[in-house]
């Protein structure tokens, strides 16, 4: 037997080898080989050429099973990456920083503050061939905010009626201005399902997602893989650049980037802030690293003794070293937050980020102000996983610093978030929020009173529901900014929540992978991504 | 034994093996109502409201009392119908049926390694017993008793994956579409798990080989005549062999155990890794569909074990 090297570079996975003549697969070979030493025999010759990959299929480590390929129905932050490539949704964004973009629809204008008319792109089928035009959006919306079921009803909250005013245009009417629409139509209220698709499955797509997307579905086998291939109709005949995607499932982070370093997989994403140096060193892996909003940070519970005293809830916010916790418990991967938006995110507020500067006698002078000479005493939540309790450990040492004393007391994601959100146990939580396209959705949720994330149903600063109201009643992009900074300077003045860090993307890709970019709500989105070779 | 003997005794195992099953399966499900975290809060989403996770609860029946929610699914699982994940909405049986191959293979696979391993080992350490190759051939024994299975298998693949990229760090192919190509897929993470199983067959063959080496029938042979090799293969080996095969069936289910971890390391998409995930989602149909899978699996190897003993051994339930 002559076992050579294969004449060109090749991947791994197609490395050849000359076995008594035949051209085999270096796989091939070791799985033969390895077969013949566990059973004693060898395997049939026919099996030994029965592989082969297809060429232009990204094959994607990712970190979760998702809830369900339904937008409607699923519940996970982590179902977007494998939503994008099957439903374009009505709006899409840019990249850096998140501005509203034309999707399924090519424009829209507020007619009136409470009127959103949306003009659809024509020419647009879904995969089953059903054509895509108002009627098809209005069943998605009245779907999506009337269904039982429908996990996005509060999303489209301020929809009063969907109208059809022709082949392809869709009037929204609201219950109250909302600019931020548009923008909520770029996550999962956008994404468009097959009227054709629901009708004939119950109206619920959860394991047959059928879209307008540049991928359609495949199969889903539960933990370990999601498959996609390309949709030739997309878009009246925008080919897509890739033939297809693999999804492999690997909740964990090490063993995900292994599966890029070994040549399982093409990239991996959602790696850890430790990871970062790896990615970097590596001569064959290369990183697609950027900020998102995804923010860390302490919930409070403003209604509970101690914190219902706005200075303590400042000398919480001066008594945090930002930097010193990213470098401590991000590996250093990572920016400083000072507010609920990034840097380049278009409504970041650079006033607001200069409230709370790391200064733990500041922070010791609140205290005493407020009647804490001899410190507080607080009662803190946690999850138990090892990221969030080194976090917790870096927090208590900044505290302790300034006077503020305490344990974290630390269970399941779930559990923790129930008890504190829904059972509103615990003084503080530090988790985090994963941002939404629109800014002003995150602060209605986070800080109205009767919002699910307002633990203490404490009632907002004077003057934030006007702001906020602002910020979603005119489409103008400079006005909108102008009243989220206001929005921001109200909750971080009255320090409504203790912002950390903005988790970085870490996108680890091999050579071949080209056009991938990060984005700042860091779920990966595929469009444009190709192959080399 | 009779044939008639052996039905009987088939028929009496598969038997006892029901309230074994049924209390497995009480068990796990008693673990599950344990476990903190609530299923309903992940199946609401991010931005649930309690009387959303209420709505839930009611719609899957998670809020009706833990007996009567166990009664519901054994009345559907006697009926062969083991529901669908709560999360995911796939069918159990489409989930044990896509992965309990790929974890059995893995297993076989690790038995298999040990016994072509351990057993040339320990028939070379008791022909030498006392020996320096004996010493050495115990002092690795140990250490692959004490090596964890999880830590060997990093290590396989940092050297064989990742350095000379022999095989592939994680992932799998199902062996019912490609079978060579599973076998590739399975070997690291079969080598990761026989390093026990290789420690144990060659202990376990060598003390018992030495103790039939020094009993008064083997002295009897040797006084007759016979040469060393014919008495190890035919009487040595004979005679081995019950204790042998005893060994290989708890190994297979102790491997079968362990394949949960490996699983985890090689991100295997087997019954281990289904349950892992099912169990921190709170998922109980696929827990208790995939706990049933695998107590089905060790009373069935048990139940082999026991009938190839008795015919290796007619003195067996004679």
């Amino acid at each position: 037997m002559n076992v050579k090297e294969p004449k060109q570079p090749q991947h791994p996975d197609h490395d050849t080898l000359d076995v008594g003549g035949h051209a085999v697969s270096r796989r091939t070979f070791l799985g033969v080989l390895s077969g013949a030493l566990a059973a004693g025999t060898l395997m049939t010759p026919g099996a030994l050429w029965a592989r082969g990959a297809g060429t232009g299929v990204l094959r994607v480590g990712a970190n979760a099973n998702p809830s369900s390929l339904d937008p409607a129905t699923g519940g996970s932050g982590s179902d977007h990456v494998f939503l994008f490539p099957i439903y374009d949704t009505l709006v899409t964004w840019d990249f850096a920083s998140l501005k509203a973009e034309p999707g399924l629809a090519e424009s829209w204008e507020f007619s009136d503050p409470k009127t959103l008319v949306l003009h659809l792109r024509k020419g647009v089928t879904f995969h089953d061939g059903a054509p895509f035009n108002a009627e098809a959006v209005k069943t998605n919306l009245d779907r999506s905010r009337g269904a039982e079921f429908s996990n996005i009803r509060s999303d489209l909250g301020s929809v009063d009626q969907v109208t059809v005013n022709g082949e392809h245009t869709v009037t929204l009417h609201l219950k109250n201005p909302d600019t931020a629409l548009p923008l909520i139509l770029s996550d999962r209220a956008g994404m468009m399902v097959s009227p054709k698709a629901l009708q004939a499955n119950g109206n619920r797509v959860d394991r047959n997602p059928v879209g307008t997307g540049f991928m359609k579905f495949g199969k889903w086998n539960d933990g370990s893989e999601i498959s996609v291939t390309a949709f030739d109709g997309y878009h009246g005949g925008d080919k897509p650049t890739l033939a297809g995607i693999t999804f492999s499932i690997i909740t964990d982070s090490a063993t995900r980037l292994r599966a890029v370093m070994s040549g399982q997989a093409d990239l991996a994403y959602h790696l850890d802030g430790r990871q970062k140096p790896l990615v970097e060193k590596m001569p064959t892996l290369h990183g697609v690293v950027g900020s998102t909003v995804y923010c860390y940070q302490l919930y409070l519970n403003m209604s509970r003794d101690t914190l219902a005293d706005r200075r303590v809830r400042q000398a919480l916010n001066y008594a945090v070293d930002r930097d010193a916790f990213i470098r401590g418990a991000m590996a250093g991967s990572g920016e400083a937050a000072y507010m609920n938006l990034p840097k380049s995110h278009w409504a970041y507020d650079a006033q607001t980020a200069e409230l709370y500067p790391h200064d733990p006698d500041k922070a010791r002078a609140l205290l005493k102000e407020a009647g804490y000479a001899d410190g507080v005493t607080l009662d803190m939540r946690g999850y138990n996983d090892q990221s969030s309790v080194q976090m917790q450990e870096l927090l208590l040492a900044q505290f302790g610093r300034a006077n503020i004393k305490g344990r974290f007391r630390t269970g399941t994601i779930a559990d923790m978030s129930a008890e504190y959100f829904a059972k509103k146990q615990g003084d503080l939580l530090l988790s985090a929020w994963t941002g939404r396209p629109d800014p002003s959705l995150s602060y209605s949720l986070m800080y109205n009173q009767e919002s699910y994330f307002n633990a203490g149903d404490k009632a907002p600063p004077e003057g934030f529901a006007e702001a906020l109201l602002a910020s979603r009643s005119s489409d103008d992009l400079a006005t909108r900014k102008e009243a989220l900074a206001k929005v921001q300077r109200l909750v971080m003045g009255d320090a409504l929540v203790v912002p950390l860090a903005f988790r970085e993307s870490i996108v680890a890709t091999n050579d071949k992978v080209e056009n991938l970019h990060n984005n700042l709500l860091g779920k990966p989105k595929f469009n444009n991504v190709s192959l080399k070779g | 034994m009779s044939n008639r003997v052996k039905q009987r005794m088939v028929a009496a195992r598969l038997l006892q093996a029901l309230p074994i099953l049924v209390l497995a399966t009480f068990i796990v499900f008693c673990l599950m109502q344990l476990i903190p975290g609530d299923v309903a809060v992940t199946l609401a989403g991010e931005n649930a409201s309690m009387e959303r996770i209420e709505q839930i609860r009611e719609a899957y029946g998670l809020n009706q009392p833990f007996l009567v929610q166990y009664g519901q699914w054994l009345g559907h699982a006697v009926r062969g119908e083991l529901g669908a994940s709560l999360l995911s909405g796939e069918p159990v049986a489409q989930t044990i049926a896509r992965t309990f191959p790929n974890t059995l293979l893995i297993a076989v696979y690790a038995v298999l390694l040990s016994v072509l391993v351990g057993v040339p080992l320990g028939i070379l350490a008791a022909t030498r017993s006392g020996s320096p190759l004996d010493s050495t051939i115990m002092g690795a024994a140990s250490l692959g008793v004490a090596v964890p299975n999880f830590w060997f298998g990093m290590i396989l693949v940092l050297f064989l994956a990742l350095g000379l990229q022999w095989f592939p760090a994680t992932g799998f192919v199902s062996p019912t579409e490609d079978f060579s190509g599973a076998l590739w897929y399975a070997t690291l993470p079969a080598l990761a798990l026989c390093t026990n199983g290789i420690a144990e067959v060659a202990r376990q063959l060598r003390g018992s080989l030495v103790e039939i080496q020094s009993s008064q029938h083997v002295r009897t042979l040797h006084a007759k005549g016979l040469s060393p090799a014919r008495i190890l293969w035919k009487h040595g080996l004979k005679n081995v062999s019950v204790n042998l095969l005893t060994v290989i069936g708890l190994l297979f289910n102790k491997i079968l155990a362990a394949t949960v971890v490996v699983e985890a390391v090689f991100a295997i998409p087997g019954i281990g890794s289904s349950i892992v995930n099912a169990v921190l989602q709170g998922d109980f149909p696929v827990v208790q569909g995939a706990v049933l899978a695998m107590v089905v699996t060790v009373i069935l190897v048990n139940l082999c074990t026991d009938l190839a003993c008795t015919v290796l051994d007619p003195r067996i339930h004679a």
